[in-house]
């Protein structure tokens, strides 16, 4: 029998059910024996360890990472972003099905398992693709990946855009009552696009994805998920329309939830300032309406979860005029911390900011993970919740950099990681 | 029951039929399928009477069933060769219906790749008209075969559960069993896939599952249907391997029904896909060659009736001049006429 360890003196947070209050929790080898105010110094315990009043809380579970393994380990491999992970407080992630060869086969999901069991320090899961090879023309084996634990169905950044291959698949995968998430876009309206379309992509001379590319993919995405009865995931909704259609949808008893990129809750249309290619991004930055509406979404719990969108991009594929750059940013380390300052800046209690990364999506996938709770897996970060730092892409665990936080001031930052019990990470000493 | 007057002038479905008009045909068939056991199973019902055979779709088994059906009663039949026929040449759906009335059969069997087809076939001819297979809509005289296959190995259909499992959506046959099954007071269920349960399956009369097991729980018959090659290349499903594991009766989802459960099968069949061989080939369990004996039988029992329900023109004459002609209750069909002479073995 492992030993028992003891956190004690710690600000407990625990979105599952709306707590925060001061205690500890008792870790008995790798799950939560108990979490409550009734831990203290003097409980029992192998080793104990003083929070020194630091926030104690689930670790994150962030449903949408791209790694560049396999086909693109000069992007990231599941090893490098299990690092950022760690270090970013995420202790369970969704690698997405966009990689070469595409997972969509029982084989490739079984790859990805086995390899992040034997690299990872944290929990991965694999996404199936909703379509073979992402085409959008077939289903993939939606059953077989199903069972063989692919946690969700997605055609990753190439959207369906045959509304009956959409249907079909659907339709299909509710079969298993199998997750089927989305990225609402059109591409015949946003196909090239750099940036949000409007006034200030028209003064760069940019060409702009129209919100409207959202709100058609996602009103087709919801009917169809009422006609079929799927369980539909909106990922990355990135405008206040999108959210009002997602309330409208599920007051006529669509299954439908919805995620958000964390950078569109932290950037709008204008960070792209000078032609900045790290917040080239698909869904892009929108208005600030849009962001004020996404973290009013937050604080009511409009939104299931709040994802990083990791998308790794070497430098050779940034530092390029912005319309030739790739999309995409790093996000793992800053999820935490751009939630955080969100929850200090807009004064959102941070039990109910880090639901979305926690309990939220663990109720999307019926994981057992993100919750303060006895028998639940000890998942767990540590991290203060105030302190204040700067960006600096080059200390990113992430093999590429392509970070839009570079250089952003930021409020809170894991201090300590620990996955199934054990210790995964710990910020050394002259960061703290 | 001999004495129930077979109101109906053509035989496009199911749906329309009542109990009465399906154990009249059923109890008829019973007694072809003793005189299909005889070494001589010859029968001049027909004698004088042409059947014509018009197979727009490609058919082995229910064309040559259809044709032995019409010789053993000692019908003229003529199959129609539809590959090499003016259709090819561009003539009207109706065109050819017009040119074939015209060489007054007494018997139309037409199987057609349109749904309604051979409705809108049979509103221009005189002759009796009958369905085998309208695109996705009935295929009826199946129907009755497995009903027939049914009742004679179990006894009253009624208060059974029977199970139809695979491509329901895209089946003639699922639509005329499911209709047949509920007027004859079975419990119906549908299993398949999302995709391949039509829209609004639920009020048909049936319950409907996707999981297999639970869906064959309890049953006493499953009905596996055809599942044709491309349903599988990603469109309906993604693969005939994810397909049989889900979906394919095999032992270990076959074990979930009653431990005497029989297995039916339309054919032609698709062995590793839709059905396992050691199941369709079970000596006790597996109905599915007897399906095919009582295909003939039941489809003599329809050719005989109908035969007999087809107003005799040269009568009709004669009764035009009679009063009180005609026969009341004969609904929306032509009148019988004077019948025949009735010889059933």
């Amino acid at each position: 029998m492992t030993g028992r360890t003891a956190i004690y003196n710690a600000r407990l947070i625990d979105p599952a059910s709306g707590r925060d209050e001061r205690g500890g929790i008792i870790i008995e080898g790798s799950v939560i024996l108990e979490a409550g105010a009734g831990v203290t110094r003097t409980s029992p315990a192998d080793l104990k360890i003083d929070a020194r009043g630091k926030a104690l809380a689930p670790g994150l579970i962030d449903l949408r990472v791209k790694t560049g393994e396999p086909g693109a380990e000069h992007k990231e491999t599941l090893q490098t972003a299990s690092d950022a992970a760690a270090a970013g407080g995420v202790t369970t992630f969704v690698v997405m099905p966009d990689t070469d060869p595409v997972i969509d086969t029982v084989a490739l999901v079984d790859f990805i398992k086995r390899r992040a069991d034997g690299v990872a320090k944290v929990k991965v899961h694999p996404a199936g693709g909703l379509t073979l090879g992402l085409q959008g023309q077939r289903m993939s084996e939606i059953g077989l990946i199903h069972e063989a634990g692919a946690v969700f169905f997605s055609n990753g950044d190439r959207p369906v855009e045959d509304a009956g291959v959409l249907r079909r698949a659907m339709s299909y995968a509710a079969s298993f009552d199998a997750l089927v998430a989305s990225r609402p876009d059109t591409p015949a309206l946003s196909a090239g696009s750099v940036m949000n379309a409007g006034a200030f992509a028209a003064r760069l001379g940019l060409r702009g994805a129209p919100p409207e590319a959202e709100w058609i993919a996602l009103e087709r995405d919801l009917m169809l998920a009422e006609t079929t009865g799927v369980r539909l995931l909106a990922d990355c909704i990135s405008t206040a329309r999108s959210l009002e259609a997602l309330e409208r949808a599920r007051r006529a008893g669509v299954k439908a939830a919805c995620s958000v990129a964390s950078y569109s809750l932290f950037f709008n249309e204008l960070d792209i300032g000078d032609y900045l290619t790290y917040c080239k991004v698909q869904p892009p930055f929108r208005s600030e309406r849009d962001r004020q509406a996404l973290i009013a979404g937050l604080r009511d719990g409009l939104i299931n979860a709040v994802v990083s969108a990791h998308d790794p991009q070497p430098t050779e594929d940034k530092r390029l005029p912005i319309a030739d750059a790739a999309y995409g940013a790093v996000g793992l380390e800053t999820l935490l911390p751009c939630l955080l300052s969100i929850a200090v800046r807009e004064d959102i209690p941070l039990a109910q900011a880090l639901k979305p990364v926690t309990s939220g999506p663990a109720d999307l996938l019926g994981l057992p993970q993100g919750r303060l709770a006895k028998g639940a897996p000890a998942d767990l970060i540590l991290f203060d919740p105030a302190a204040p730092w700067a960006c600096d892409r080059d200390d990113l665990s992430s093999r590429s950099k392509n970070s839009p936080f570079d250089g952003r001031r930021l409020e809170g930052r894991v201090l300590r990681t620990w996955v199934d019990g054990v210790s995964v990470f710990e910020r050394g000493q002259e960061r703290d | 029951m001999a004495d129930y007057a077979f109101s109906h002038r053509h035989l496009l479905g199911i749906e329309g039929l009542n109990r009465l008009d399906i154990e009249t045909l059923l109890a008829l068939g019973d007694r072809y399928v003793e005189l299909n056991r005889q070494r001589i199973k010859h029968a001049d019902t027909l004698a004088g009477r042409t059947l014509v055979n018009l197979f727009f779709e490609n058919s082995t088994r229910t064309q040559g069933s259809f044709e032995i059906a019409g010789r053993r009663l000692g019908a003229d039949v003529v199959t129609m060769p539809i590959a090499t026929s003016s259709v090819k040449k561009g003539e009207t759906l109706i065109d050819t219906a017009m040119t074939l009335n015209a060489m007054r059969p007494d018997l139309l069997v037409i199987r057609h790749g349109s749904s309604g087809a051979v409705k809108l076939l049979s509103r221009k001819v005189d002759c009796a008209v009958i369905n085998a297979g309208d695109g996705t809509h009935e295929h009826p005289t199946q129907a009755l075969l497995d009903a027939l296959t049914i009742r004679r190995r179990i006894g009253d259909i009624g208060g059974l559960r029977i199970a139809i499992c695979g491509d329901i959506l895209h089946s003639r046959v699922a639509r005329s069993n499911v209709a047949c099954l509920n007027i004859l007071g079975a419990e119906v269920r549908l299993i398949a896939p999302r995709t391949l349960i039509p829209p609004g399956a639920e009020a048909w009369g049936a319950e409907v599952f996707t999981d297999m097991r639970r869906g064959l729980a309890g049953c006493d018959v499953v009905m596996m249907l055809r599942l044709q090659q491309e349903r599988m290349d990603g469109a309906y499903l993604p693969s005939a391997r994810e397909f049989f594991h889900y979906w394919g009766l095999d032992a270990d989802k076959l074990a979930h029904a009653k431990p005497d459960a029989l297995v039916l099968h339309p054919g032609p069949m698709n062995r590793g896909v839709a059905i396992e061989s050691s199941i369709a080939d079970h000596k006790t369990r597996s109905l599915i060659t007897e399906q095919v004996e009582m295909g003939v039988a039941i489809r003599m029992a329809v050719l005989e009736t109908l035969a007999k329900t087809a107003p005799d023109p040269s009568a009709a004459a004669a009764q035009a001049r009679a009063p009180g002609a005609g026969r009341a209750g004969a609904g929306a069909s032509a009148p019988a006429g004077a019948r025949p002479q009735a010889r059933t073995p």
